[in-house]
C-alpha cells in the first residue's frame, strides 16, 4: 500500500492537483446551495420595519384593485378594481353584453366552473386572507415597538373596513338576500378572520362552515364600526388617498350600504345623516353629473374609489373604459331598457355628459374615459348614493318628516341632472305615496348608477326576478329611440328569485379542496 | 476516504515498459487502417495507428494482450505472448455487436451494460430538415415518446421517458452534452423558443437516452425523467476530412380545417339567428358594396403553402495519434407554415483534444450559436391568435379594401375589428383582421448562446485516471414585441412595444476519478467517484411602453416614443452539489453487477432536508456465455438478462417551493408587498424508483436483435402544489407540498435485422413498440384534481379526459342530451338554457325541470395517455441508391377536440363543415349528433370549456414520418474530381397520415386537449452531402 502511493507520488508529482481541486471545492460547495430569494421577502420579515409594515398594508389594496384572473394569470379587477362593475351590471337588465366576454353572467349559463365567478370567489378570499395577515401583523409589530399604536390601529382600521366591505360583496352574489329568512339565519359565506398562511392552519379553516347571513352582517358591522372608530377623517390624508384609501367617511358610506341591505332604515337614515355632518370630512355632489368623473381622485363626492394607473390596472381584459367605452373594445352598452326608462327625462344632462352614441347608434357610457392608459379610478362607493340611500330610508320609514326629507335627498340628485330643474324637479305633489317616491328613487338610481355596476345589489336586496334582457349581441340602432319603454323582444329570459340561478355557485375548485364548503353548496348546484 | 476504496483495489504495481509496434489492416480490402485505438488490456494505457496503420506502445512489462478496436469493426484481443511485433488483421464489424455506448461519467461496451439505454446515432438525424433534433428523436426508441405538437418553430416538442415523471413539477428529461447538462425548456424573449434549437443537429456524433435506474442512478436526484447524453463529434480516422452537406426544402401544413365557404356560411349564420327569432346577421350582397362579393380563404391568408427552409454544414475534422479536432460551421433558415414563423441560426463548433503528456490530455468543447426566431400570438383563445382567428374570420370579407386608409378591410366605426364588408353585423368575438395583425405586429427572440467546457484528464496508473471538467451554459435572450396601433391582441392600447433581456448563466464543475482493472483474466473492475458542483443564476429584465406616439417607433424601444413606460426585472438562483460512486464488476464478461451511490444536495429545499440518498444497483447474466449453452453459440450469439433497481430525484421543483414569500404588489403606483407564496418547510425530494428487466438477444453473430424490457417507475413524495380552498386565500390556491404519488409501468419490444446482405444490396429493419401504463397512486387527502377537459383522480391515468356524456340530439327538437350520473337523460333546453328531462315517449315535452348538469355528471372518458406506440424502419441500398422509410403508430388514448368545438361555436363567426349536420326540423334531423343553431348560445349548446363525449375521440394513428431515397457517386468517377464521397438525397417528412381523428393531427394535443394549435408541417427536402 505504502509502496504504491509512494509510486503515485514519485512518478506524478501532479496527482496532488487534483487532490487539491477536489478538497478545494468539496469546502465551497456549501455556499452554492445555501441561497435565499432576491425577488421575495420572506413572510418573517414582512412586518419587521414600519415601512415593510406600510407595503404589506398597501399590499392589501393590490388585492382589491388587481385580483388574479386564473384563466390568464394577470388581474382582471377582481374584486373591486373592475370586475366589481362589470358583474354587477352585467347580472342586471340595464346593460347589454355585446359580445361573448361577459356571456356566462349575462345570460346566467355560468357553471361551478365558470371563470368570473371563481376569479370572484378566490380573489375576494384572497384579500379577505391579507387583511387577516396585515391585521396579524400590524399587531405583532405593535407589540414588538415597530410601529406606534396609533399607527397600528389606522393600519387595523383600513384591514377590518377591507375585510367587512369583502364579505359583504360575496353576500350578494353567494347567498340569499338578508330578508330571504326572517331571522337572515339562512346561510350566508365563512366569515373568515384568521390569517392562513401554514399547513395547520390551512386544514382548521377548511372546517369551518358558513355563517349565516345574520352572522355575517353583524361581523361586518363589527368590522365596519372598528374601523370607523380608528380610521382618520379624509382630511388628514392627502392627494388621491382621500379617497382611494380606506377613511371614516367611507366606512360610514359603507355602512349605509350595508344597513340598506338589512332593511334596517331607521340605522341607514343615522349612518347618513353622521355623515352629512362630518364637515371638513364630509362630502358634496360635484355641481354637474360628470364632475364625479372627469376628475375622479380628487372631487368632492367620491368617496372610496379603487386606483388604478397606466402601469397598473385591471388590463385590456377588465379595464372599465377598455370594456365598456364605444370608442375602446365596446363590449357592454347601456341597455334600451333603462335608456328609455319613462324616470329619465330625454333632456336629462346625464344623457348627453355622460353618454355615447356610435354610429351604429347603440350607447355607450361615458363615465369611463381612458380607454389609452386605463388609468379612471374604479368607482365603489359616492355621495350620490349615500343621499339615494338616505332618501329610501326615509320614504320606506314613511313617519312624520320622513317624506320630505326623502324628497330632499332625492332632488339634491337628480336636480343637478335636469335640464330644468326649476320646472322638473320633483315635489311632495308629485307621488301620491311613499310606494310612488320609492319606485321614483329606485328609477333614480338605476340612472344615476348607470354602468357603476350597482343593479345587481338592489336586484338582490329587493328580492326581484333577474328581469328578462335583450340578447347578447348588438341590438337594432331602433332600440334606443327615446320616447316609450322598451317592451321587447327579449333574447335572454328572467331568471325567478327562487331559481337556482339567483346565486352563483360556490365555484368547483372550492368543492374539490374543502369538504366543509362541498356539503354547503347553494341549493340546486 | 474516497481514495482509500482505489488504494486498496489497487494492487499492481508499476514495472519495467516493453515496446511493442505493428501495423493495423482490413479483413476486407487489406488495407491499412488508421486511428485504430490499441489498449493495454486493463488499463487505459494505448495508443492509436497512424495513417499508415502503425503504432507504437509502451506496454508495461507482463501486459498479457493488447485490445484493439475502432468504429465500424470488431474489436479484437491479441495475446502479447512475449512478442515486439503484432501485425492485426480487423474484421468488419457488419452488426455493431461492439459498440461502445456512452454512460454517465463515462463509457461502456453495449454488451456489458446492464441497464436499460437507447442509442441514436447522429446521422440518422443530421440530415432531416427541422428545427431542434429532439422532435426527430420521435419513435427512435421503445419507452421514449416525443411529440410535435404544433407547425410552429420554436415550440418544443413534450417529450416524455417511460411515462410522466411528476405531477405538477418537470417532466422533461436531463439533457448533457459532452458532459454538461444544459438548459432546456424556453430561453425567453417574446417568441417561443427551444433549448434545443441551439444544437446544430449536424455535430452530433450520438445520443444515449437512459431510461432505467441503472443508467440514470448515477445523475442521481435529477434523473428522475430520464437521462439524454449527447456526445458531438471529434475528429478520428487519422484523416483530414472535410465535410460539407446542404438541404434545401418547402413545407406546408400537413392538413387545413374544412371551412363553411361562402354561400354555407350565409345560410348557417342566418339560420342562427332565425331560431332564435333575430334578424339576419349575413349578407353576401348587402348595400355596403353592393355587387362586390367576395370568397376569401382566411385560412390560407395565415398559413404558408410553401415555407421554404434551407440549412448548410460545414466541418473540417483530422486526428492524430496526439491530438484529434473538429470544427464546424452551420447555418439554417426555416420558414414556419404559419406567417410570419421563421427561425434561423448560425451555429460553430469547435472540439479539440490534446495528448500533452503521456499522462495528460487536454481538451475542449465549445459550440455559439446565434438563433433567433420569429413568432407570432398563436393563443388559444386569443383575439389575435392565429388559427383561433383564422377559422372564425367570415368568409364573404376582403382581406383588403383600398378605400381603408390603412389599404386593409377593417371596419371604419371600429377600427379594432374587421371590416363586416356586406354584412349586417360585424364579426363575432371582436376579431380584428388577422392578415393585418400578422403583417403589422411582431414578436421574436434572439437567443445567443455558447456552452462549452475545458477538461484535463490525468492517466494516473494505467488503470486509474483523473478528469476534472469545467463547463458552462450561458445563454442570452432578447425578447422583442410589437402591436400596431390599430391591431394588437384585440384592441390595442395605441400601440405597444416591448423589449427585453434575460441571461440565463449556469457552470457545472466536474471531478471524476475511473478506475478500470481486470484482475487474474476474469475479475473485470471498474469504479468512478463524482463530485460534482452547479450553479446558476437567471436574471431578466424588461421595458415596454404603450401609447406609441407614432407607428414610425416599431422597430425599438425608443426613447420617449412613447406614453406609458413600464420595466421590470427578475433575479434568481439555485445550486446543487452531488457526490456518487458507482461500482462495475464482472466475472468473465458473464455475471455483471453494478451498484452507485449518489448524494446530492439541491438549494431548493428547506435545509433539513437539503440532502438526498439515491442508490441504485444492476445485476446482468450472459446466458450465452454459459457452457450449457455453447451449442447454441452458432444460433444464440448472445443472450443477456439484466435487471435493475434505482432511486432517484427531481431537482426540477422551482426555485425556492418551501420559502413563505411576499412578492411585491403594487396598488396603483404605490409600492407595495403581499403574501406570494405559502411555505412548506417539510418540503423533501420528490423520489422516483425505477425497476427494469431486460432481455438482450442476438442471433447469428447479431443479424438480428432483440431488446425486451419492463419496467416500473414509482414517484413517490411528488411535489404537488396542493390545490388548497380558495376561501382561505392561499396564493395560487395551493401549497407545495410532498404527497403526489404516481406510477408509471410498461413493456418495451425491440428488434433489429440485418435481412439482406450482399455485395450490391443491403437490406435492414428495425421496429420497437412499447405498451404503457400510468396511475395516479395518491393525491393531496386524495382529492381530485379537475380542469377544464380532464382530470388528475387516484386510479386513474395521469390527465385523463373528464367530461359528460352526450346522447347526440333531440329529434323532436333539436336539444342536446346527456346522460346524467343517475341514468337519467335530460336535455339542455336550447330557448331557456336550462336543463329539463327527456321522456323518449314525449320527446317534445320540455316542462319537468332537470337538475344542472354538475361534476357529479361528469365521468373518465378516457386516458390521454398513449398506450401504446412504436415504430417501424427500414432502410435499404442498392448500389449506389439508399432508400430508408421510418413509420410511427401510436394509440389507446382519447383527445378532446376542442378545436373541432370553436369550429361549431354559435356567434357571428365562420363554422366547419361539421355544423351543415345540425338539426333543422323534425324532418331534417341532421347528423343526428348536431344540436338546432341558436345564435350566441355556444356556451350552452356545446358546452364550450367542458369536455363530453361529443367532442373526445380515438388519439389512435400510424403515419409515415420519413422517407428518404439518395445517391452515392461511384467512388471512381468523383475521384477524378478529387472528391471523397457525394451523395445526394431527397425527404419527406410526415407524407401521409391514416387516421380516424376528425381534427388536423390526434398528435396536435396538449394535456389531451386539441386546441387551435397551428397545423404541423410536412417537408420536402432534397440535398447534398459532399466529403473531401
Amino acid at each position: 500500500m505504502k509502496n504504491i502511493i509512494s509510486k503515485i507520488i514519485y512518478s506524478k508529482k501532479l496527482v496532488i492537483m487534483p487532490v487539491l481541486v477536489l478538497a478545494l471545492f468539496i469546502s465551497s460547495c456549501e455556499k452554492v446551495i445555501d441561497l435565499a430569494p432576491y425577488s421575495s421577502i420572506s413572510e418573517a420579515t414582512a412586518y419587521s420595519t414600519p415601512s415593510l409594515v406600510e407595503l404589506s398594508v398597501i399590499g392589501m389594496y393590490n388585492g382589491a384593485q388587481r385580483g388574479y384572473y386564473p384563466a390568464n394569470g394577470t388581474g382582471r379587477g377582481y374584486p373591486f378594481g373592475a370586475a366589481f362593475v362589470e358583474q354587477g351590471d352585467c347580472r342586471g337588465e340595464d346593460a347589454v353584453n355585446l359580445q361573448a366576454f361577459y356571456q356566462f353572467t349575462y345570460e346566467g349559463t355560468y357553471t361551478t366552473s365558470t371563470a368570473n365567478n371563481e376569479a370572484y370567489w378566490s380573489d375576494t378570499y384572497r384579500l379577505i386572507n391579507r387583511c387577516n395577515m396585515v391585521i396579524d401583523g400590524v399587531n405583532d409589530a405593535v407589540k414588538k415597538g415597530i410601529i406606534t399604536d396609533v399607527v397600528g390601529n389606522q393600519y387595523l382600521g383600513e384591514a377590518r373596513f377591507m375585510r367587512g366591505i369583502a364579505h359583504l360583496e360575496l353576500l350578494f352574489h353567494f347567498a340569499r338576500p338578508y330578508k330571504a329568512t326572517a331571522a337572515a339565519s339562512h346561510q350566508g359565506v365563512p366569515y373568515r378572520t384568521k390569517a392562513y398562511t401554514t399547513q395547520v392552519a390551512i386544514d382548521d379553516g377548511s372546517k369551518q362552515s358558513r355563517n349565516t347571513v345574520a352572522e355575517c352582517y353583524a361581523k361586518i358591522l363589527e368590522d365596519l364600526n372598528f374601523a370607523e372608530a380608528n380610521l382618520p377623517g379624509k382630511s388628514a390624508r392627502s392627494g388621491n388617498a382621500k379617497i382611494v384609501r380606506a377613511t371614516k367617511g367611507a366606512v360610514i358610506a359603507y355602512k349605509t350600504r350595508v344597513y340598506q341591505h338589512m332593511w334596517d332604515w331607521a340605522n341607514v337614515i343615522a349612518e347618513g345623516e353622521k355623515l352629512k355632518a362630518l364637515g371638513a370630512d364630509g362630502y358634496t355632489l360635484t355641481t354637474n353629473p360628470e364632475g364625479v368623473f372627469v376628475s375622479n381622485y380628487s372631487n368632492t363626492e367620491s368617496i372610496f374609489s379603487m386606483e388604478n394607473s397606466a402601469n397598473n390596472n385591471p388590463g385590456s381584459n377588465g379595464q372599465l373604459a377598455n370594456m365598456y367605452n364605444g370608442k375602446a373594445r365596446a363590449l357592454v352598452c347601456i341597455s334600451p331598457i333603462v335608456w328609455r326608462n319613462s324616470y329619465w327625462l330625454a333632456d336629462d344632462k346625464r344623457r348627453t355628459a355622460l353618454t355615447y352614441k356610435a354610429s351604429s347608434g347603440l350607447v355607450f357610457t361615458e363615465k369611463y374615459k381612458d380607454y389609452t392608459t386605463y388609468s379612471d379610478a374604479g368607482p365603489v362607493i359616492r355621495y350620490a348614493e349615500v343621499l339615494l340611500n338616505l332618501a329610501e330610508a326615509y320614504a320606506r320609514r314613511n313617519t312624520g318628516s320622513d317624506l320630505a326629507n326623502a324628497l330632499v335627498n332625492l332632488n339634491l340628485v337628480r336636480n343637478r341632472a335636469l335640464a330644468t330643474p326649476a320646472t322638473q324637479a320633483y315635489t311632495a305633489a308629485s307621488f301620491a305615496d311613499n310606494t310612488e317616491m320609492i319606485n321614483a328613487i329606485l328609477a333614480e338610481r338605476r340612472i344615476e348608477f348607470c354602468m357603476e355596476g350597482r343593479r345587481w345589489p338592489d336586484i338582490h336586496r329587493l328580492m326581484l326576478a333577474i328581469p328578462a334582457k335583450l340578447a347578447n349581441g348588438n341590438p337594432p340602432a331602433a332600440a334606443f329611440t327615446l320616447g316609450t319603454p322598451y317592451t321587447g323582444p327579449y333574447g335572454v329570459v328572467s331568471v325567478p328569485y327562487d331559481n337556482y340561478k339567483y346565486l352563483w355557485p360556490i365555484p368547483q375548485i372550492e368543492i374539490n379542496a374543502n369538504p366543509t364548503l362541498a356539503a354547503e353548496q347553494n341549493p340546486g348546484w | 476516504m474516497l481514495f482509500s476504496l482505489f488504494l486498496f483495489a489497487g494492487s499492481l504495481a508499476i514495472a519495467q515498459t516493453v515496446q511493442i509496434t505493428g501495423t493495423v489492416t482490413s479483413s476486407e480490402d487489406g488495407l491499412p487502417v488508421p486511428g485504430v485505438s490499441v489498449i493495454v488490456k486493463g488499463t487505459t494505457l494505448g495508443a492509436l495507428t497512424g495513417a499508415d496503420g502503425k503504432f507504437v506502445l509502451a506496454a508495461p512489462q507482463g501486459a498479457q494482450s493488447l485490445v484493439f478496436s475502432f468504429i465500424g469493426f470488431r474489436t479484437k484481443e491479441e495475446p502479447i505472448s512475449g512478442r515486439t511485433t503484432l501485425d492485426i488483421v480487423l474484421e468488419q464489424d457488419l452488426f455493431k455487436v461492439d459498440e461502445v455506448v456512452v454512460v454517465g461519467y463515462g463509457v461502456q461496451k453495449k454488451r456489458e451494460v446492464t441497464g436499460s439505454i437507447a442509442t441514436v446515432k447522429g446521422d440518422a438525424l443530421a440530415s432531416l430538415a427541422t428545427p431542434s433534433f429532439d422532435a426527430q428523436l420521435a419513435g427512435r426508441s421503445a419507452g421514449v415518446q416525443v411529440t410535435t405538437r404544433t407547425g410552429v418553430l420554436g415550440e418544443a416538442p413534450r417529450m416524455r421517458i417511460r411515462g410522466v415523471g411528476s405531477i405538477t413539477s418537470g417532466t422533461y428529461p436531463l439533457v448533457v452534452v459532452d458532459g454538461v447538462p444544459i438548459f432546456t425548456g424556453d430561453q425567453g424573449g417574446a417568441a417561443s423558443t427551444n433549448a434545443l434549437g441551439d444544437i446544430n443537429p449536424s455535430d452530433i456524433e450520438s445520443m444515449e437516452i437512459l431510461k432505467d435506474g441503472s443508467g440514470t442512478a448515477i445523475y442521481g436526484s435529477r434523473a428522475s425523467n430520464g437521462v439524454i447524453l449527447i456526445t458531438t463529434k471529434r475528429g478520428s480516422g487519422g484523416k483530414f476530412k472535410v465535410n460539407y452537406s446542404n438541404y434545401f426544402g418547402v413545407a406546408q401544413p400537413v392538413k387545413l380545417f374544412d371551412l363553411l365557404g361562402v354561400d354555407d356560411f350565409v345560410t348557417i349564420s342566418n339560420e342562427k339567428r332565425s331560431n332564435r327569432g333575430q334578424s339576419a346577421w349575413a349578407s353576401n350582397d348587402g348595400a355596403a358594396y353592393p355587387g362586390q362579393v367576395v370568397s376569401t380563404d382566411w385560412q390560407k391568408a395565415v398559413l404558408r403553402s410553401n415555407a421554404r427552409q434551407q440549412d448548410h454544414n460545414l466541418a473540417f475534422s483530422g486526428s492524430s495519434e496526439k491530438s484529434s479536432y473538429y470544427f464546424s460551421l452551420g447555418y439554417t433558415k426555416q420558414e414556419g407554415v404559419t406567417k410570419p414563423n421563421e427561425m434561423e441560426r448560425f451555429s460553430v463548433r469547435a472540439n479539440a483534444d490534446q495528448k500533452v503528456r503521456k499522462w495528460l490530455t487536454l481538451g475542449t468543447n465549445i459550440s455559439v450559436a446565434k438563433t433567433d426566431y420569429y413568432g407570432l400570438n398563436t393563443g388559444n383563445n386569443s383575439l389575435s391568435g392565429n388559427i383561433f382567428s383564422a377559422i372564425r374570420q367570415l368568409p364573404n370579407t376582403p382581406i383588403y379594401n383600398a378605400s381603408d386608409p390603412t389599404g386593409y378591410n377593417i371596419e371604419a366605426a371600429s377600427p379594432n375589428l374587421v371590416g363586416k364588408w356586406n354584412n349586417n353585423a360585424t364579426i363575432g368575438d371582436n376579431l380584428p383582421n388577422i392578415v393585418y395583425v400578422l403583417d403589422h405586429n411582431a414578436q421574436n427572440s434572439k437567443i445567443f448562446r455558447t456552452i462549452g467546457d475545458a477538461y484535463a484528464q490525468f492517466n494516473i496508473l494505467p488503470y486509474l485516471n483523473f478528469k476534472t471538467q469545467i463547463g458552462i451554459d450561458d445563454s442570452q435572450s432578447e425578447g422583442f414585441q410589437y402591436w400596431d396601433p390599430i391591431h394588437g391582441d384585440g384592441r390595442s392600447s395605441n400601440g405597444y412595444i416591448y423589449n427585453d433581456y434575460r441571461n440565463q448563466m449556469r457552470w457545472n464543475f466536474q471531478n471524476i476519478l475511473s478506475f478500470n482493472k481486470t484482475f487474474g483474466d476474469s475479475h473485470n473492475l471498474a469504479a468512478t467517484l463524482v463530485s460534482e458542483v452547479q450553479s446558476q443564476q437567471i436574471n431578466s429584465f424588461w421595458g415596454d411602453g404603450s401609447n406609441l406616439s407614432n407607428d414610425f417607433f416599431r422597430h425599438n424601444l425608443i426613447t420617449g416614443s412613447y406614453g406609458v413606460q413600464g420595466s421590470g426585472g427578475s433575479l434568481t438562483e439555485n445550486g446543487f452539489v452531488s457526490y456518487a460512486g458507482r461500482l462495475n464488476y464482472n466475472y468473465k464478461g458473464k455475471y455483471f453487477i453494478q451498484g452507485s451511490v449518489r448524494y446530492d444536495g439541491i438549494s431548493s429545499l428547506p435545509e433539513e432536508n437539503r440532502y438526498g440518498l439515491f442508490p441504485g444497483a444492476s445485476v446482468g447474466w450472459t446466458l450465452s456465455k454459459e457452457s450449457f449453452m455453447s451449442a447454441l453459440n452458432n444460433i444464440f450469439s448472445d443472450v443477456k438478462l439484466r435487471a435493475s433497481y434505482a432511486k432517484v430525484g427531481n431537482t426540477d421543483i422551482g426555485y425556492y417551493p418551501y420559502f413563505g414569500l411576499y412578492g411585491a404588489a403594487k396598488y396603483a403606483d404605490y409600492n407595495g408587498i403581499a403574501f406570494s407564496q405559502a411555505g412548506n418547510d417539510q418540503l423533501k425530494w420528490e423520489t422516483s424508483t425505477k425497476y427494469d428487466f431486460g432481455l438482450d438477444m442476438q442471433f447469428l453473430e447479431g443479424k438480428y436483435k432483440f431488446t425486451f424490457d419492463y419496467y416500473m417507475n414509482n414517484q413517490d413524495g411528488l411535489i404537488l402544489s396542493a390545490p388548497t380552498a380558495p376561501s382561505l386565500g392561499i396564493p395560487n390556491n395551493s401549497i407545495n407540498k410532498n404527497i403526489g404519488g404516481m406510477k408509471n409501468w410498461g413493456y418495451e419490444f425491440s428488434g433489429e435485422a440485418f435481412i439482406i446482405r450482399t455485395s450490391d444490396l443491403v437490406w435492414s429493419a428495425d421496429a420497437n413498440v412499447t405498451f404503457a401504463g400510468n396511475e395516479v397512486q395518491s393525491l393531496y387527502n386524495d382529492l381530485d384534481m379537475i380542469y377544464n377537459y380532464t382530470i388528475i383522480r387516484v386510479g386513474e391515468s395521469y390527465r385523463s379526459i373528464y367530461g359528460y356524456d352526450y346522447r347526440g340530439v333531440n329529434p323532436a327538437n333539436g336539444n342536446p342530451l346527456y346522460a346524467k350520473a343517475d341514468g337519467q337523460i335530460v336535455q339542455g333546453n336550447i330557448p331557456t338554457s336550462t336543463y329539463v328531462n327527456y321522456d323518449p315517449a314525449d320527446p317534445t315535452n320540455v316542462s319537468v325541470a332537470a337538475v344542472q348538469l354538475g361534476n357529479a355528471d361528469k365521468k373518465v372518458l378516457g386516458s390521454s395517455i398513449p398506450t401504446y406506440f412504436g415504430a417501424v424502419n427500414t432502410t435499404a441500398s442498392y448500389k449506389g441508391f439508399d432508400l430508408s422509410i421510418m413509420a410511427r403508430f401510436s394509440g389507446g388514448n382519447m383527445v378532446m377536440n376542442r378545436t373541432r368545438m370553436d369550429l361549431l361555436n354559435q356567434n357571428f363567426t365562420n363554422n366547419g363543415k361539421e355544423i351543415l349536420g345540425r338539426w333543422q326540423s323534425v324532418d331534417q334531423p341532421g347528423d343526428g349528433m348536431t344540436p338546432k343553431l341558436w345564435a350566441s348560445g355556444g356556451n350552452f349548446v356545446n358546452l364550450s370549456d367542458q369536455a363530453s363525449t361529443r367532442w373526445v375521440e380515438k388519439g389512435n394513428f400510424f403515419r409515415f414520418s420519413t422517407l428518404s431515397i439518395g445517391y452515392n457517386f461511384p467512388k471512381d468517377l468523383i475521384k477524378k474530381a478529387n472528391i471523397e464521397s457525394l451523395r445526394i438525397f431527397a425527404q419527406a417528412q410526415d407524407m401521409f397520415l391514416f387516421s380516424k381523428y376528425k381534427g388536423i393531427d390526434p398528435e396536435m394535443e396538449t394535456d389531451g386537449t386539441d386546441y387551435n394549435g397551428t397545423p404541423r408541417q410536412r417537408v420536402v427536402t432534397f440535398g447534398i452531402n459532399l466529403g473531401l
